[in-house]
């Protein structure tokens, strides 16, 4: 029983612990499976990795499509909660915004095809209007070239997401400190410059870090609205995945281990960058 | 004004679309050009409950995600607990590694653990596909309900034990209901993202753990968009049945039905 109640944190953390080891154990098997070849273990495959030329445009298609997609969701997201925090905490507010959350990516996938495609909602209703003389008319959003219609899924869904992520860090702003502020003449630029931001901002990098890596390394959205050339990273990495021949297969392997490396060492890095207890864990309340 | 903007915005981008699932899945199939018509029909749902293999996806798509649940729960309960009201060495630093697998590919653990799982018996089989669904689910979970337990005035649970409770009965009596909003919100979020893998499941499940979004993948080159409708609301509506079980399981671990029914609460 001592002992049990000095070590009490341990005993709590066994489960949250046992997970971490197998992340851990994945990633190391991960990267076994990459430098192993039926002739023994080799770098080999990372050094031709680099030399298919269809990786190197999926890896640039992949970072426009998720750069693009990840700042106009957290930019717009932001906005809407600073200017309508107090509205989105209630009840009827908070219901709104989990409307998306409730859908995987998929299905919202589908609804902008059903939405937006060449034969979709809004075009067969802009004919019927007659503002459209033809189907071929109507621009192509879904399964372009541009990854438009996975811009757009991602975006219809993560904004919710950066608003109830936001949302708890905006309403427990101290807001004392603007009337400090104010009695010492400062404006609205001291206000974000002294407060806001450092306040919120381990929690906007949380986030950024977050959809970066879900969006880039995401499945489901870029199989169903992408075309197949150019083809984003998982797209690719699950082809390799179940392709017929060996390299490909440690191709898959040593890919994603690539990717996990560069992400988690970004990931560390904003950790460390950051004072570590104003990090977000500390702060954010989740209530949803 | 601000307040007008906010509602009406909300309400065409996230109130709208879920209405016109709804209302897609129950009007016939709209062909394009032809203006929409509104001939009621259930054909959407009939097929889409009706086809067993659907309705066992659904199953086991539910049976899966409870699992995923109970599991993040009994690991993020207590790791939501020691992170909150404990100090220890390397606190900080175990805070960061508990959410670094949001930062890292998901199927880069799938794919790792797909050769040990194939060792051990678990590669096709639910029990494997729950355990990878703890991938994306566990870091929410746990930070969830840190800051649940942050809300929750340890001196709270200390009085319960003053007064002669033991550390279950605590947990039953005082931490389990003051912990429901978080425990809510962590059980909508696991539910929501175990039914939203499609890809972990497929390389784990290797196409004998047939889910929900496993059919519906290849469904969705269908073009019957009533049936894929009530496909898609159906999506929803199984994190809400999730929820009212796990709040039924709540409820009665601490012991409130027998309580309400005497009239003490």
């Amino acid at each position: 029983m001592k002992w049990y109640q000095t070590n009490k944190p341990a005993v709590l953390l066994i489960p949250a612990l046992l997970f971490l080891l197998m992340i851990v154990y994945s990633l190391v098997m991960a990267f076994a499976e990459s430098i192993r070849s039926p002739e023994g273990w080799t770098w080999q495959y990372y050094a031709d990795l680099f030399r298919q030329s269809q990786l190197i445009e999926s890896l640039g298609y992949s970072l426009l499509i998720t750069v693009v997609s990840v700042f106009f969701s957290v930019l717009i997201g932001w906005g809407v909660v600073r200017w309508f925090s107090s509205f989105i905490d209630e009840p009827a507010g908070k219901w709104l915004v989990w409307i998306p959350m409730l859908f995987p990516h998929f299905v919202w996938g589908y609804f902008i095809l059903l939405l937006l495609g060449q034969s979709g909602l809004v075009s067969s209703f802009l004919y019927q209007a007659g503002w459209l003389s033809s189907r071929e008319a109507f621009p192509v959003f879904t399964q372009d070239p541009y990854g438009i219609g996975i811009i757009i899924t991602y975006l219809w869904k993560e904004i919710p997401f950066v608003i109830l992520m936001l949302l708890p860090a905006y309403l427990q702003l101290p807001k004392q400190y603007g009337e400090v502020i104010s009695v010492l003449g400062g404006g609205r630029k001291e206000w974000f410059k002294t407060v806001e931001w450092p306040w919120v901002q381990p929690v906007i990098v949380e986030i950024t870090l977050i959809l970066t890596a879900f969006i880039f390394t995401a499945y489901e959205v870029p199989a169903l609205l992408g075309i197949s050339y150019p083809q984003m990273t998982a797209v690719l990495a699950y082809e390799w995945f179940y392709g017929a021949a060996w390299e490909e297969r440690s191709y898959a392997f040593g890919l994603l281990c690539i990717i996990a490396f560069i992400l988690g060492a970004i990931a560390l890095l904003s950790f460390t960058l950051m004072n570590r207890r104003r990090w977000l864990l500390s702060k954010s309340s989740h209530q949803y | 004004m601000k307040k007008w903007i906010f509602y009406v915005s909300a309400f065409l981008l996230f109130f709208i679309p879920a209405v016109l699932l709804i209302v897609k899945s129950f009007t016939p199939v709209w062909r394009w050009g032809e203006p929409f018509t509104f001939d009621w029909t259930l054909r959407g749902w009939e097929t889409f409950l009706l086809d067993s293999r659907i309705f066992e996806a659904m199953m086991i798509s539910l049976f899966i995600a409870l699992v995923v649940t109970f599991m993040n729960l009994f690991a993020g309960i207590p790791a939501g607990k020691a992170l909150s009201h404990s100090e220890f060495k390397g606190k900080s630093a175990l805070e960061v590694l508990v959410v670094l697998p949001l930062f890292l590919p998901a199927m880069a653990a799938a794919v790792g653990l797909h050769i040990t799982m194939i060792r051990l018996g678990l590669a096709n089989s639910w029990l494997g596909v729950a355990i990878v669904h703890l991938v994306p689910t566990i870091p929410y979970t746990i930070k969830v309900m840190k800051s649940g337990y942050d809300r929750l005035n340890p001196d709270m649970l200390q009085q319960g034990k003053m007064l002669g409770a033991g550390s279950w009965h605590v947990f039953r009596t005082i931490e389990l209901p003051m912990l429901m909003p978080s425990i809510r919100s962590a059980v909508f979020l696991t539910v929501t993202i175990s039914m939203s893998q499609y890809v972990l499941t497929a390389i784990i499940g290797g196409g004998n753990v047939i889910t929900l979004p496993i059919i519906y993948y290849p469904f969705l080159q269908s073009v019957d968009d009533t049936v894929m409708a009530a496909f898609s609301v159906a999506f929803a509506i199984l994190p809400v049945l999730a929820v009212l079980f796990v709040e039924l399981a709540a409820t009665i671990l601490a012991g409130r039905f027998s309580m309400s029914k005497r009239g003490a609460l």
